[in-house]
């Protein structure tokens, strides 16, 4: 390198330029959601260890419409967050059951209904009465 | 002698490349890189409208909404115009031999005899043809310029897949730290400008499985050699 070279410089916004990097920084906030919503759920566990009118107290801060708002965002967030590593797990470490590698679309298909019925299944042992 | 007229309907159709015609007839001082015009040699690598290229395979008509836009790749130093500075990638590649490395190269009138599945486990990373496209693609790079990046490591992959190859450990040492391919994030823009469809997100996340798989090996087994 030279010093007369002209130096790049990234510009601001670089991620608005297509769509897939919008995809990407989506993908990344997500994480930083789940991390976050992480942290509600422990804060949860503290106001219920503080006791009863604690935890109610903290249950109706969450119903309000600002936090539900909140919460619908973020869940759009987690779950593009999921769907798009679905989308890279085939792509990042083609399985080969046959000749050729699975196609990834198989492999993101594959896992979504595994989700789906993971999520069903713990719905189902919160809400089912079991 | 009679005479006849013979007309001829020929559909004529002329490519002309506009970077070219620009310097032969706008503005002769222009400077841009280009040899092969057939998408080979990885020379005439630009951003048109945005997104890398290779400007000799870009036909003006899928390009032309307007004013085409074509600036020299994203992500290096510029020298003039369109011609950006190599050589971080260049010492890049070297830092992964992307070369056959052998420990004895033993009787140099054998042939190492290869297999057509032997070809193909890494025919598709041996088609990077060295056009940086994925390093202007990718972000990672963009932010952290030490990344050693899309194309070196694809090329790494290349020789590690490769039968006669013997430096395989050594390249994923090199690969196994702070600014080797756990610096990918998978954006995956790498791959989707590749012109040769070398895959190059594809292969960093298999060296990540490799590297790991080479880590634990010597963890759990540090006598064991490896290749």
């Amino acid at each position: 390198m030279t010093g007369r070279e002209y130096p790049w410089k990234r510009r601001p916004g670089w991620w608005l330029r297509n769509r897939r990097y919008l995809g990407f920084q989506l993908r990344e906030a997500g994480g930083v959601v789940c991390a976050l919503y992480g942290l509600v759920l422990l804060n949860m566990l503290i106001q219920l260890r503080e006791g009863e009118s604690a935890y109610t107290a903290f249950l109706d801060l969450l119903r309000t419409p600002p936090v539900l708002y909140l919460n619908l965002v973020l869940f759009a967030l987690v779950v593009w967050h999921a769907l798009t590593w679905f989308m890279l797990i085939g792509k990042a470490q083609p399985i080969q059951f046959t000749r050729q590698p699975l196609p990834w679309k198989v492999v993101f298909g594959v896992n979504v209904l595994l989700w789906l019925g993971v999520s069903g299944a713990v719905v189902y042992l919160i809400f089912g009465g079991i | 002698m009679v005479e006849s007229e013979v007309v001829f309907r020929v559909k004529r159709y002329r490519p002309e490349s506009g970077l070219n015609y620009i310097k032969d007839h706008v503005d002769p001082t222009l400077t841009f890189r280009w040899s092969c015009r057939m998408g080979i040699c990885g020379s005439c690598g630009a951003d048109v409208n945005g997104q890398p290229r290779l400007t000799c395979g870009t036909y003006i008509r899928d390009v032309h909404k307007g004013a085409v836009t074509v600036e020299p790749l994203s992500n290096f130093p510029i020298l003039k115009d369109l011609v950006v500075d190599f050589d971080d990638f260049l010492n890049k590649l070297a830092s992964v031999t992307p070369y056959i490395v052998r420990k004895d190269w033993g009787d140099l009138t054998k042939e190492y005899v290869q297999y057509p599945e032997d070809v193909e486990a890494y025919r598709q990373q041996s088609l990077c043809i060295n056009c940086m496209l994925c390093y202007a693609a990718c972000p990672v790079f963009g932010s952290s310029p030490e990344f050693v990046g899309p194309a070196a490591s694809a090329l790494a992959l290349r020789y590690n897949r490769d039968t006669r190859d013997q430096g395989a450990d050594a390249r994923l040492a090199r690969l196994n730290t702070k600014t080797g391919i756990w610096e990918c994030t998978f954006v995956g823009e790498c791959s989707v400008v590749c012109p040769k469809d070398v895959d190059p997100a594809a292969a960093i996340q298999t060296l990540k499985f490799l590297a790991t798989m080479r880590h634990m090996r010597r963890l759990l087994m540090p006598g064991a050699s490896s290749r």
